[in-house]
């Protein structure tokens, strides 16, 4: 019964969606669209657990974001990226928030070397700096650009950036780096984040990306992050390195993905012992995390309005407790993979609604993984 | 076949003359005529979030370039810095830009994507290469 009434609901969601620009009568969009100064995305999401047992249906608004630009002249630039995530923001942890995930200036030099400085988003996996909603398959982003790359993941720092020749282009950053005593054992590094706000820099970390382009539709990727994190603890500085590589490729309405990534924390076991005596419960953090996903999706044109369909399949593993300190055992309900599948309907390329079904496992038994039917709305304008 | 026959007056050399002159520029004209000017060569460029495809593109001075310009995704724009072009490129499945440009000088030009594309809108430019020893268009 709970069941039904779920998926009534996101039937409801979907029609609503589908409805409003095709009951115009209109294409949903022209030849020449009408833009400004500003740009943005927004994303709203209904996720329904299948089982009671998973909980009940949530309507969120996840993602309101603004971009600004602004070019002082030909080789000086500015950007800015301002995001109101869960719609509504006060002082509770729980509530929504604002942030400031790009705010920096380019000096635009020549295309092999340019510099820049700001608030910048750290140039790992495919992710993090194409999280556009029409850009990425699926209504959320995969879970290992969640767990084990804490996408968005921004930071302030500065660094160069370029294309050597016709087929690699890069970027090397110095940032702010990652906070060691908020890494958890179920989300992995997300907690560490810093944002920009205030950060430490007692350390310095570096991160760069290097992506090469010979093939037409292919994309390879290989990045990187390395830094020490404890400057919060006493006489303890672990480091953190997390090496990623990515490929796209894009054929005759065929993509396929994949991307694998693996984090390093040094001296796991001292920063457990010391976060124990200071929170008074081991957080059994890893020493190691690993993830990847492969995923394939279609593009099909299906109509004279120019509205297009996608449609999907993704496996995913990710695993937040993938080495653990001697001694330390493994929670293997942190062991997890999923099963996505689903498609997307184009009013118009940058407009969205998306449709799918994720099937989590874990090596536990001790908590079922949920399964959830997810829909969405996403627009780039 | 027409044979058309005519009687000129006057002295032989001069009418000669006459006739050569005549040959001559008809000659001249049917030349004209029939030179049509160079093609312009076309240059299919594609345009995606957050990279041109190719990227670096390499032509002899003087050479008439036709940009052929479309996109994978989102709209976006194309722009060569310091010259007179600047267009924008449609969304998937919208068509195509078609930019004509005369290649200047011999150096090295930048062009990037004029429309704010997404985050990673700075990453999107790419270079054209003007030198003496290209042949046509790479």
């Amino acid at each position: 019964m709970m069941a039904t009434k779920k998926v009534r609901l996101s039937a409801f969601f979907l029609l609503f969606c589908a409805i409003g620009p095709a009951a115009s009568g209109q294409p949903a969009s022209s030849d020449n669209p009408r833009t400004g100064p500003i740009s943005g995305y927004m994303e709203m999401h209904l996720n329904a657990p299948v089982t009671r047992e998973d909980g009940d249906a949530i309507l969120d608004f996840h993602r309101f974001v603004l971009l600004f630009n602004h070019s002082f002249s030909d080789r000086l630039r500015f950007i800015g990226e301002l995001e109101i995530a869960h719609a509504f923001v006060e002082g509770l942890e729980e509530a929504g928030e604002i942030e400031l995930e790009q705010a920096y200036i380019d000096v635009l030099i020549n295309p092999a070397f340019n510099l820049r400085g700001g608030m910048m988003l750290v140039p790992v996996g495919i992710i993090n700096e194409r999280h556009e909603p029409p850009v990425f398959n699926g209504v959320e982003r995969p879970f290992v650009d969640t767990v084990i790359i804490p996408t968005t993941w921004f930071e302030g720092g500065a660094g160069v950036h370029g294309r050597l020749g016709s087929v690699l282009s890069y970027r090397a950053y110095v940032m702010a780096p990652l906070d060691a005593t908020e890494f958890s054992a179920d989300e992995g590094l997300r907690g560490g984040l810093q944002k920009g706000g205030r950060s430490n820099i007692r350390n310095a970390a570096y991160t760069g990306r290097l992506e090469y382009t010979q093939v037409p539709g292919l994309t390879v990727g290989l990045s990187g992050w390395r830094g020490d994190s404890g400057f919060n603890i006493p006489r303890l500085n672990p480091t953190v390195g997390l090496v990623e590589m990515d490929g796209r490729y894009r054929r005759n309405g065929f993509e396929f993905r994949a991307q694998f990534a693996r984090v390093f924390i040094g001296d796991a076991a001292r920063l457990n012992d010391a976060l124990t005596l200071l929170i008074g419960v081991n957080p059994n953090i890893a020493r190691q995390l690993q993830g990847y996903y492969l995923e394939a999706s279609r593009l099909f044109s299906v109509n004279r309005w120019g509205h297009e369909v996608s449609v999907f399949g993704r496996y995913e593993s990710f695993d937040t407790q993938f080495r653990l300190p001697a001694g330390a055992l493994p929670f293997p309900e942190f062991d997890r993979h999923a099963w996505t599948a689903g498609g997307a309907y184009f009013l118009d390329p940058d407009v969205a609604v998306k449709v799918d079904y994720t099937h989590q496992g874990s090596a536990g038994t001790l908590r079922r993984a949920p399964r959830t039917l997810n829909v969405g709305l996403g627009w780039w304008f | 076949m027409v044979v058309l026959m005519f009687q000129v007056k006057g002295r032989p050399r001069t009418v000669a003359a006459v006739v050569f002159g005549l040959a001559l520029m008809a000659g001249m004209v049917v030349s004209l005529i029939g030179q049509t000017p160079p093609a312009p060569r076309a240059v299919r460029v594609t345009a995606e979030r957050f990279s041109f495809t190719p990227s670096e593109i390499t032509v002899a001075p003087g050479a008439e370039i036709e940009f052929h310009l479309r996109s994978e995704d989102t709209a976006h724009g194309f722009r060569i810095l310091g010259h007179q072009v600047d267009i924008a490129i449609p969304k998937r499945g919208r068509g195509e830009a078609i930019v004509r440009f005369v290649a200047p000088g011999p150096g090295k030009y930048t062009f990037e994507c004029s429309r704010m594309c997404g985050a990673g809108h700075s990453f999107m430019r790419g270079t054209l290469i003007v030198k003496a020893d290209a042949k046509g268009v790479r």
